[in-house]
């Protein structure tokens, strides 16, 4: 349930940024289009599991075209964050909008309401999500899991939803398995498969869920590579990670969450060179980041 | 002994056929009752939720002997006493002998089949759910694609013991007269009065034709297996 004071915006937000905000509560129908703001915007959300808080209060802006890294220790929120974003998870109270949509709810008389299944999926169509596990459909071969959604969710044709993935096995370099089953794969290869599925559905954001988690060491490289290329291309990305040279490297913005609450966002090279708490430089420090060379 | 197979042979196999086809129908019901009854176990509807645990456990307690008296001799009697013309219309099929059967197995096997798809779905990683709902797809469709397939495989071992136990138990019709593998035993056993040549032969009948569907299954489910390598 979506408590009716929580559900509007602050007094700052809705002065710093009415446009977007409020024309997009008010019409429902703008979807998608392509403006140049902000992709992705979460304005005051909170989450609780029974009455443990899991997000308070959590905002959070993604530009079109930006990576952002999400880190922090575990059990801080940010997996649940990722997963509010597509509504996997159903948040209590504040506002997700993606590309000025509102995200599992929707306006009804002055109410907020939980938003029909079909237009939460209408949602998820446009949000690529890569999980820690790589969850790729084990009865389907690598070409099976990517032409599922095309065919069944975007309903384009079969040859039209083959190109696709042949331009997206292309990417992760994976063009010689495309009849392999998934258990035939190394975990590397598996996740490079789950980001190419994802990418088939042609998203305009990634979600990627601690995706190197899972990997031996010797595997993480390749996955980040092609998440680097991706980021390279100009790819939304909003990306849970304990990979800290990869924020570095690759991520526009980090955020730094513990206990629910993001502490900081800022720009990634202020965040590892110049930690803002005690508390960042600690975690910094336990996790012996390699220094920069240059 | 011989020459007692060979001439009764022939008519051993038309029971055969019949006891197939009996356990083949009532295992289409069955499987169809099942994955209705796995749904309703597993749905987020209370109603739907008791309904399919009330059926289990009900036809689960019901000898298939005892429910076949009722389906066969109880049910088309009852309506017709009732003299509600669409219900009795609506079981009159059930005065064929081999109509109730089907009914009765099915339904009574449906409560195994309802336990052995449920526990089925719920051996998928929900994270698969999600993985579908991640691209967009809906419950149903994800249920359809993703779940059901991979269920499937894992239900059909357990669906095929369960054949097995049907196709055994289709020897209960031999009780309300389908002249299935059984009653022709028996009808042989009484024009000759070799009992033992009878049953007998009967039982090899039913012990070859385990035996072949389980070589059957076992291929099956090699072939359907999720384990690629």
């Amino acid at each position: 349930m979506l408590a009716g004071s929580s559900l509007g915006l602050s007094r700052e937000e809705t002065r710093s940024k009415p446009d977007a905000l409020l024309s997009a509560a008010a019409d429902q129908t703008t979807r998608y289009e392509g403006s140049g703001g902000p992709l992705l915007q979460l304005s005051d959300v909170s989450k609780y599991f029974g009455k443990t808080p899991a997000l308070s209060n959590v905002n959070l802006t993604v530009n079109r075209g930006e990576t952002v890294a999400i880190v922090g220790p575990s059990g801080s929120g940010k997996t649940t964050l990722l997963r509010c974003i597509n509504f996997l998870v159903p948040y209590d109270s504040g506002r997700i909008l993606v590309n000025g949509r509102l995200v599992g709810y929707r306006e009804q008389q002055g109410d907020t309401v939980r938003d029909t299944g079909h237009n939460v999926n209408e949602i998820r169509k446009r949000i690529g999500m890569v999980f820690q596990q790589f969850n790729l459909f084990p009865h389907r071969t690598v070409l099976g899991n990517l032409i599922e959604g095309p065919l069944y969710v975007l309903r384009i044709t079969r040859s039209e939803a083959v190109t696709r993935a042949q331009a997206a096995l292309e990417l992760i370099g994976l063009m010689d398995k495309v009849e392999a089953y998934p258990d035939q794969l190394s975990g590397g290869q598996q996740q490079r498969v789950a980001i190419a599925r994802a990418l088939c559905m042609e998203p305009e954001l990634m979600l990627f869920d601690e995706v190197t988690s899972a990997l031996d060491p010797e595997l993480v490289g390749e996955v980040l590579s092609v998440m680097r290329q991706l980021a390279r291309k100009g790819m939304t990305m909003v990306v849970v990670t304990h990979e800290m040279e990869f924020a570095r490297d690759v991520a526009d913005r980090v955020v730094f969450m513990e206990a629910s609450k993001i502490v900081t966002d800022q720009p990634a090279s202020d965040f590892f060179e110049r930690p803002s708490t005690p508390r960042i430089g600690a975690f910094l420090s336990r996790l012996s980041l390699p220094r920069n060379s240059d | 002994m011989i020459q007692f197979a060979k001439d009764y042979i022939p008519l051993y196999f038309a029971g055969t056929l019949v006891a197939l086809g009996v356990a083949a129908l009532s295992m289409a019901l069955s499987v169809g009752i099942g994955l209705l009854g796995a749904l309703g176990r597993m749905s987020g509807n209370r109603t739907a939720r008791s309904v399919t645990s009330a059926y289990v456990a009900f036809f689960r307690g019901i000898p298939p002997l005892v429910l076949l008296y009722v389906v066969y001799f109880g049910l088309p009697s009852w309506a017709q006493e009732l003299g509600v013309r669409p219900l009795a219309d609506f079981l009159a099929p059930l005065n064929n002998r081999i109509m109730s059967a089907v009914v009765a197995f099915g339904v009574n096997s449906g409560a195994y089949s309802t336990e052995i798809i449920r526990s089925a779905i719920a051996s998928i990683h929900p994270e698969q759910m999600e993985a579908a709902q991640s691209l967009g797809m809906s419950y149903w469709l994800a249920m359809r694609r993703i779940i059901v397939p991979q269920s499937a495989r894992v239900a059909f071992p357990p669906l095929g013991n369960e054949f097995i136990a049907v196709l055994k138990g289709t020897s209960l019709a031999s009780v309300i007269g389908v002249t299935e593998l059984m009653r022709d035993a028996q009808l042989v056993a009484a024009a000759t009065f070799r009992n033992l040549a009878a049953y007998t032969l009967a039982a090899v009948f039913y012990v070859v034709l385990v035996i072949i569907l389980q070589s059957v299954v076992g291929r099956l489910e090699r072939r359907l297996s999720l384990v690629h390598k």
